[in-house]
C-alpha cells in the first residue's frame, strides 16, 4: 500500500509537468530530444538544421504529451491540424513560430495490374480537383474548421461499373481517417469517395497502422495506400500520385499555461474525461471484464487439457508423448502475439470465432503447455520410492497415482502454478492485436480520446494489480485448502473413537 | 508356498543380474540373502513381488504362476509385505494414516479396524506416541520400524525385507532389528537381504549365498557361516571383516581411505574411536616413516580385519627396505597409543612370503568397554 502510495506521488509530480520552456527558434533544438511518430518521416524536415538533436519514437501521436510534459522530449513534431486538437485539451502546449516544414501527402499506388490506370486516373482527378477548388473546399471541411462531432462523409453512390478499389487508411488518425459513429470518415475517405464515385469504382476501406499501409500496397494486397508523406526513398520503391494536400508541421514546446486552472481543477478535469464523460468508466469495466474473462476460462481449460495430456503421456505411449514434446516446444519457443495472430487469421481465419474465443484457446493451449511442465517437475520432484512402495502395497497404478503421487507432487507445483497465473494475466494484455476490447486496448483507446494519460494508464494498472492479487489468493486459498500438513488432528481421525 | 524355477533377468543395459534362480520358499521360512554387492540380491527380491519384471521363468505363488500375463499382480502384491532400505513412508499422511490408508483402500476395513489396528501395530513397534507424526520428522529408524508397521498392517503372508537397515545410522540399526527379531519367533514366512552377517546368522533359519547372479550355495547358517562347502562363499565369509591397500606413492588418498574406513566401521559396528586408532597408527607408521625413507616409490601393503567373533580389529603392514622399528617412533600420540593396554603391536621377518615381502608388523586393538 505504501509502495502504492509512492508510486502515486510520482505520478502526480509528473502529471503538474514540468515549466515553461525557453525554446524560442528550431535552433535552441540541436541537441536536445525530439519526439515523432514512428514512420510519418517528419524528423527529416528539421534533420540538417538540427544535426545534434537526438529523435525518439512514439506510436501514439498524445504519448509524445506526456513525454514532452515530463521532460522525456524537449520539443515533438505533429501536423498542425492534430496540435489544434492537442492545444484545446493541453493549453499548456505551443509551437515555435516557424514550422518544421510542410509536408506533401500523397497516395501510394498498388504493385498490381491496375496501377498504370488507377495512377493516370487519380493524377487527373487531382489536377482537376485543384482546378474547380475541390479540394481546397474539402481540405477547409475537415482541415481548417475540423468538428470531430458533426463532420461526416458520404460513403455511399457508388457504381462500382469499373470494378472494387481497395484503399488502405489509418482509422485512427484523425482528421484524415477515423470511425465516427461507427462508420469510417475523414478528409482522405473523403477523397477517395469522391474519385471513385467520379470513375465508376467502389471502395473498400481497410484500416492498417501506418506503418503497414506502404508495405501492404507494394506487395499488391491493397489497391491504393493513404496519406503517404513525399520523400526521396518512398519515391523509389513506390509508386506515388500528386500531392493532394500540403499542410505544415509544427514543433511543439512547452508555453506558458495561461487557463487558470489550478492543479486539482485539472485533476479533476482529466478524472471527468477519463471516466465519467460519454460514461466511459464502463468501457473500463467491459475490459476488466473481458480480461478477468479471458484468464479465467484460460486457465481452467488450460488445467484440465494439459492434466488430460499429461495423464496419457504417463505411461510413456510413444506417439502421444512425441505429440505432446512438439506441442510444447512449439508453443513456449513461440511469442504469445504469434500465437494469437497465427490462431486469429490462420488457424481460425475463416470460422466466425471472435477474438476472445481465439484468445482463450490460445492462452488455454499455453497454459496447458506449463500445466504439463508443472505436473512433469512436481511429479519428478517426489522420489521413486513413493511409486514403489505403493506398487509393493497392491496398490493400482491409478489408486498410486491420485492418492499417493498427485497429492505430493500437487504441493511441488502449486507454487510455481500460482506465478503461471500472474504470469498469463499479464499475458493477456496483447489480445488487442486480434481486435479483442481488453483492459489494454481500452485504456488505449481512451487515451487517444483524451489526450490525457495519467488515469488511464493508473487505473489499468491498480486493475490488474487487483486481479491479479485476487487469483493468487484464490490458487493459495485452494494450495491451503489440500495441504495435507495444513489438517487438523480431529479431521485425520473423524469418526474414529480414539485410544488413550 | 513360493516356488522360483529358472527366473533370469536381463537390464536394458545387457547385465544379468540373474542368472537361473530355482529355489522354494516354504512357509515358516525365514530366509537372509547374503554375498558381494551386485550379485543380485535386491532384484531377486524385488522379483518376487514383480516390482522388477523378470525376463524369463516364473514365480509360483501359491499354485499360481505370477509371471503370466493376465495375473492381477495387485491382488498378489496385498499378499506380500515389503519393507525398503530407503522406509518409503508416504511423505504426505502422518503415521497413522500411512499404516491405515492401505488397508481401508485395499482390503476395505472400516475406519475404525484400521485405526485399532494400526494403533495396536504402532504399540508393537513402540511407536505409540508417534500418531500425527509425518514421516520427515521421524528419525530412520523410527521411520523404519513405522513402515513394518504399515507392512504388518496388511497381513501378509510373507514379508520381504530389501535391505532394511543399510540406510540406517549405526545407533539406530538395533532398534529396527530387534523389532524384526521379534516378528521372527511369531512364526512369520520371511526374505531379508542383508549385509548385516551377524543379525543373518542370529535370525533366519536359511542362508541364501549369492554370487554372479546365481544360487550359489544355500545352508544353515552354521553350514554357511562356519562351514561353508564353497570357494567363494569361504572367501566371502572371510573377507566379511578386511580390507587391503597397497600404498605406493607419499601422496597417498588416506583421505578417501578413512572414509571408506568409516563405512566399513559402521557396517560392523567399530567403534569410531577405535577407527580413530588405527588410521592414527597406520598414518605415522606408513606414510610419515616407512614411505617417507623409501628409497624410490614405497611399496607397502596394508590389510585390516576384524573379527566379530573375538571382537579384534587387526592392521597387517608389509614391506620391503630396511627394517623400522615401531618403538623408535617419535610422535608423542603414537607413543600413547602404544602405551594402551588395548593395544597390541609385534613386528617379524618374512620368508618366502607369496608377494616377496620382508617385513611385517601386525597391530591390533581391542576394546573393553568402560
Amino acid at each position: 500500500m505504501k509502495r502504492l502510495f509512492s508510486v502515486l506521488v510520482v505520478l502526480l509530480t509528473l502529471l503538474s509537468a514540468v515549466g515553461a520552456s525557453d525554446i524560442k527558434t528550431l535552433a535552441d533544438l540541436d541537441g536536445k530530444n525530439i519526439g515523432v511518430q514512428t514512420a510519418v518521416l517528419y524528423e527529416e524536415l528539421i534533420m540538417d538544421k538540427v544535426p545534434h538533436a537526438t529523435f525518439q519514437y512514439y506510436t501514439m501521436p498524445n504519448d509524445m504529451i506526456l513525454a514532452l510534459t515530463s521532460g522525456k522530449v524537449d520539443a515533438y513534431l505533429i501536423e498542425a491540424v492534430s496540435f489544434g486538437v492537442q492545444h484545446k485539451n493541453h493549453p499548456e502546449l505551443a509551437v515555435l513560430d516557424e514550422p518544421a516544414g510542410y509536408i506533401n501527402a500523397t497516395c501510394i499506388i498498388g504493385n498490381n495490374s491496375k496501377k498504370d490506370r488507377l495512377l493516370r486516373e487519380i493524377n487527373e482527378f487531382i489536377k482537376t480537383s485543384n482546378e474547380n477548388g475541390m479540394l481546397s473546399e474539402i481540405y477547409d471541411y475537415w482541415i481548417a474548421d475540423f468538428d470531430p462531432d458533426t463532420d461526416t462523409c458520404d460513403v455511399g453512390g457508388f457504381t462500382g461499373e469499373n470494378g472494387t478499389i481497395s484503399v488502405a487508411v489509418e482509422g485512427g488518425y484523425e482528421p484524415f481517417s477515423f470511425i465516427s459513429h461507427g462508420q469510417i470518415s475523414g478528409f482522405d475517405v473523403d477523397f477517395i469517395c469522391r474519385f471513385a464515385r467520379a470513375y465508376g469504382y467502389t471502395p473498400e476501406f481497410f484500416e492498417v497502422p501506418f506503418e503497414a499501409i506502404a508495405p501492404g500496397v507494394e506487395t499488391g494486397k491493397y489497391d491504393i495506400g493513404m496519406n503517404i508523406v513525399v520523400s526521396e526513398e518512398r519515391n523509389e520503391t513506390g509508386t506515388l500520385s500528386d500531392v493532394y494536400y500540403t499542410t505544415p508541421i509544427e514543433l511543439v514546446v512547452l508555453g506558458e499555461d495561461d487557463s487558470s486552472a489550478g492543479f486539482f481543477e485539472k485533476l479533476q478535469n482529466s478524472f471527468y474525461k477519463t471516466f465519467i464523460k460519454e460514461n466511459r468508466w464502463k468501457l473500463f469495466v467491459q475490459g476488466a471484464v473481458e480480461t478477468i474473462v479471458i484468464t479465467i476460462s484460460s486457465i481452467i481449460a488450460g488445467t484440465v487439457i494439459g492434466f488430460a495430456i499429461y495423464m496419457l503421456c504417463r505411461h510413456g505411449n510413444k506417439v502421444a508423448n512425441g505429440a505432446t514434446n512438439f506441442l510444447l516446444w512449439l508453443i513456449h519457443g513461440m511469442p504469445t502475439v504469434l500465437l494469437l495472430m497465427i490462431l486469429y487469421y490462420i488457424v481460425f481465419g475463416s470460422s466466425r470465432l471472435s477474438g476472445t474465443w481465439v484468445s482463450v484457446v490460445g492462452f488455454s493451449l499455453m497454459f496447458a503447455c506449463s500445466m504439463i511442465d508443472m505436473l512433469r517437475v512436481g511429479y519428478n520432484a517426489i522420489g521413486r520410492g513413493q511409486l514403489e512402495a505403493s506398487t509393493a502395497l497392491g496398490y493400482s497404478d491409478h489408486q498410486s497415482f491420485f492418492r499417493i503421487l498427485l497429492p505430493q507432487a500437487a504441493q511441488h507445483f502449486l507454487p510455481i502454478y500460482r506465478n503461471e497465473v500472474v504470469t498469463l494475466i499479464k499475458e493477456t494484455s496483447v489480445v488487442g492485436y486480434i481486435a479483442v476490447l481488453d483492459l489494454t486496448k481500452i485504456s488505449d483507446l481512451v487515451r487517444s480520446r483524451t489526450y490525457e494519460a495519467f488515469f488511464p494508464l493508473i487505473l489499468t494498472a491498480v486493475m490488474y494489480f487487483v486481479i491479479a492479487a485476487l487469483m493468487t489468493k484464490a490458487v493459495g486459498w485452494i494450495q491451503n485448502r489440500i495441504d495435507p500438513r495444513r489438517r487438523s488432528h480431529e479431521k485425520i481421525l473423524k469418526g474414529i473413537k480414539e485410544w488413550e | 508356498m513360493i516356488e522360483i524355477k529358472h527366473l533370469r533377468k536381463e537390464f536394458d543395459d545387457e547385465t544379468i543380474p540373474l542368472k537361473d534362480i530355482n529355489v522354494t520358499i516354504n512357509k515358516g521360512d525365514i530366509i537372509s540373502i547374503i554375498g558381494p554387492s551386485g550379485t543380485g540380491k535386491s532384484t531377486l527380491l524385488r522379483c518376487i513381488n514383480m516390482l522388477t519384471e523378470p525376463t524369463s521363468g516364473s514365480i509360483i505363488v501359491d499354485g499360481q504362476d505370477i509371471t503370466e500375463k493376465g495375473c492381477n499382480l495387485n491382488e498378489v502384491r496385498k499378499k506380500m509385505g515389503m519393507v525398503f532400505q530407503s522406509f518409503n513412508l508416504f511423505g504426505h499422511l502422518t503415521v497413522i494414516e500411512n499404516i491405515m490408508n492401505p488397508q481401508i483402500t485395499l482390503l476395505g476395513r472400516s475406519r475404525q479396524e484400521a485405526y485399532d489396528k494400526a494403533m495396536y501395530l504402532l504399540d508393537s513397534v513402540g511407536l505409540s506416541s508417534k500418531v500425527f507424526s509425518y514421516p520427515d520428522e521421524l528419525s530412520g529408524g523410527q521411520q523404519q520400524r513405522i513402515a513394518i508397521a504399515r507392512t504388518l498392517a496388511m497381513d501378509p503372508d510373507i514379508i520381504l525385507f530389501d535391505e532394511p537397515t543399510s540406510a540406517l545410522d549405526p545407533s539406530m540399526i538395533g532398534e529396527v532389528q530387534s523389532v524384526i527379531k521379534l516378528l521372527a519367533k511369531t512364526g512369520r514366512t520371511m526374505m531379508i537381504v542383508t549385509h548385516e552377517m551377524d543379525f543373518a546368522r542370529k535370525i533366519s533359519n536359511r542362508i541364501l549365498f549369492m554370487y554372479d547372479g546365481e544360487i550359489y550355495e544355500e545352508g544353515t547358517p552354521r553350514e554357511i557361516f562356519e562351514h561353508p562347502k564353497k570357494e567363494m562363499t569361504r572367501k566371502f565369509i572371510q573377507r566379511l571383516s578386511s580390507l587391503t591397500y597397497h600404498i605406493d606413492s607419499t601422496e597417498f588418498d588416506l583421505e578417501a581411505m578413512s572414509e571408506e574406513l568409516h563405512g566399513y566401521g559402521e557396517k560392523l559396528l567399530i567403534e569410531a574411536e577405535r577407527l580413530s586408532k588405527l588410521l592414527l597408527a597406520l598414518e605415522e607408521i606408513c606414510i610419515n616413516n616407512l614411505a617417507d625413507y623409501a628409497e624410490g616409490t614405497p611399496d607397502i601393503l596394508v590389510k585390516i580385519e576384524y573379527s566379530e567373533k573375538s571382537d579384534i580389529l587387526t592392521m597387517t603392514i608389509k614391506y620391503n627396505g630396511n627394517r623400522l622399528d615401531v618403538s623408535s617412533i617419535e610422535s608423542k600420540l603414537f607413543r600413547l597409543l602404544l602405551q594402551e593396554p588395548t593395544t597390541s603391536v609385534s613386528d617379524k621377518e618374512l620368508e618366502n612370503d607369496e608377494l616377496g615381502y620382508h617385513h611385517q608388523i601386525t597391530m591390533s586393538f581391542r576394546w573393553i568397554e568402560e
